[in-house]
């Protein structure tokens, strides 16, 4: 894995971790936000909101369902940024 | 708390602000035909957003009303609450002695205060820096200001002035504080409703929830994309019956009782049991029965989330047969906030007084899972009793008002 992709792995876990108010460490990259974090729909729309002002990208709001842990966040942002 | 006899609460007078029409008279016209105010904002700069359609009020000139406050000291939220007191007391043929001598409430609601006052405020301090915030502007921006301005300009000195800050019920609020005061004899006259001017933080963060519709607001519709934000401001004047039979004054209305309740359930999502169980909160203190409904004037944003869970807790009030004709008066005037369920009072006052019923504008196809009778496109004639208006707000703050057509023999009955 090069530097660049896990510095932004580790951006989106910060972001994610930061407003779901949970510990880095209790975070994996398949755990579910919703199911085992306590989000609702809320957050997740801080969570795209807050990755849109960070990566200067657009995520249409329909990405949502497929945000639901951070695997499925970093796909969305690196197809919205086109890493 | 029912040991003391309490007196009976009327309405005589309506002061409306509203994007389909300045002064009462207008806003029923606008009702009556179904106007839509959406047109695109011209209040702030909308560079950025794919769409950018609200409901506001373009033609409004706050020294056509405002006689004694300079206008430049008040927001635009409180030159439309004190506009549309003015046009209320006006309308209820009361002297501003006989107000000033009187212990009065002035109770509006809000749910932004003079947030497009602090829209500018921000901007400077971001573009130029703090000590370029302008002053006057500044001091305008107190929610306080909403009430206290109307008791300043009308010179009122025994007077509680009081702001209610529960979002899109605050209206309801606001009306059911006054149908208190008035009931309990601590007022004699109550000058009660909402206000709010449409703001880019309000548009920005519902835009950002993903509900403002693109183009129009479609309650009830199965194709609804979400709400259009507005403004405007609804007053209702209110006093006991006996007042108003004393002084010979038009009732347009009876307040017969209304309910709150918070359930903190959500910060955005409403609760379907809780509504439910605000509505017949509303009923019971009123002393009327869910069929005695003729027609729900209903909160009805036009969201996926608010139009099916208020339905289904009108169904579940109401029962599944044959729930009253349901309406939503935001298809015409977008969310007005604050002034929403206050201007919806408005509308039901003059239904019951002029026997129609608005209609829920924009209306293609019902959503199934409302299931209700919205009165699409097209007011229709009706002879009205009881009519009840809901106000659901973030947070989980519900409030319903019921209002009752006043008929002489009613006050003969034993109370």
């Amino acid at each position: 894995m090069t530097a660049i992709v896990e510095e932004r792995q580790e951006t989106i876990k910060e972001i994610v971790t930061d407003i779901l108010e949970i510990d880095p460490d209790e975070v994996t990259e398949t755990s579910l936000f919703k199911e085992e974090h306590d989000a609702d729909s809320l957050r997740a729309i801080e969570i795209l909101a807050a990755l849109e002002k960070e990566f200067n990208v657009v995520i249409n709001q329909s990405e949502l369902g497929r945000m639901v842990n951070l695997k499925g966040v970093y796909q969305v942002v690196s197809e919205a940024a086109g890493w | 708390m029912h040991d003391v006899p309490t007196r009976r609460v009327v309405i005589t007078g309506l002061g409306s602000v509203s994007s389909i029409g300045v002064g009462t008279a207008e806003f029923l016209t606008g009702l009556r035909s179904g106007k839509s105010a959406a047109k695109p904002i011209t209040a702030f700069d909308t560079e950025g957003f794919e769409h950018a359609i609200a409901c506001e009020i373009v033609d409004f000139d706050p020294t056509r009303w405002i006689q004694n406050l300079d206008v430049q000291t008040l927001g635009r939220a409180s030159q439309f609450s004190v506009s549309a007191a003015r046009m209320a007391v006006a309308d209820a043929g009361l002297g501003t002695r006989e107000l000033r001598d009187a212990p009065c409430l002035v109770s509006i609601g809000t749910t932004d205060g003079e947030s497009r006052d602090l829209d500018h405020l921000v901007e400077a301090e971001v573009r130029q820096g703090p000590e370029q915030m302008d002053a006057t502007i500044a001091r305008r921006v107190p929610a306080g200001r909403l009430s206290a301005a109307i008791a300043e300009e009308f010179g009122l000195r025994r007077v509680e002035a009081v702001t209610l800050p529960t979002a899109c019920a605050a209206g309801n609020y606001a009306i059911g504080y006054g149908f208190d005061a008035i009931r309990s004899g601590d007022v004699e006259y109550a000058l009660c409703g909402g206000a709010d001017a449409l703001c880019r933080k309000t548009f920005t963060g519902f835009y950002r929830l993903g509900t403002i519709a693109p183009e129009r607001c479609q309650p009830f519709d199965i194709d609804r994309k979400g709400i259009l934000t507005g403004e405007g401001a609804g007053v209702l004047m209110m006093e006991s019956l006996d007042s108003a039979l004393a002084r010979g004054a038009r009732i347009y209305a009876e307040v017969l009782g209304y309910g709150l309740n918070c359930d903190a359930h959500h910060p955005v999502a409403p609760n379907q049991d809780s509504v439910a169980r605000c509505m017949q909160l509303a009923l019971d203190n009123a002393g009327v029965k869910p069929a005695e409904v003729d027609f729900i004037s209903a909160h009805g944003t036009g969201t996926k989330a608010n139009d099916v869970t208020e339905a289904s807790a009108i169904r579940q009030v109401f029962g599944d047969e044959r729930p009253p004709r349901t309406v939503s008066i935001k298809s015409m005037i977008g969310h007005s906030m604050g002034a929403a369920s206050a201007l919806a009072a408005i509308g039901c006052a003059l239904a019951l007084t002029e026997g129609f019923i608005p209609p829920t504008i924009n209306h293609v196809h019902t959503d199934p899972e409302c299931g209700l009778d919205c009165v699409p496109n097209q007011a229709i004639e009706a002879d009205l009793k009881v009519v009840q208006n809901n106000g659901l707000a973030f947070g989980g703050n519900n409030a319903v008002v019921i209002l009752g057509k006043w008929e002489q023999d009613r006050t003969e009955a034993p109370a």
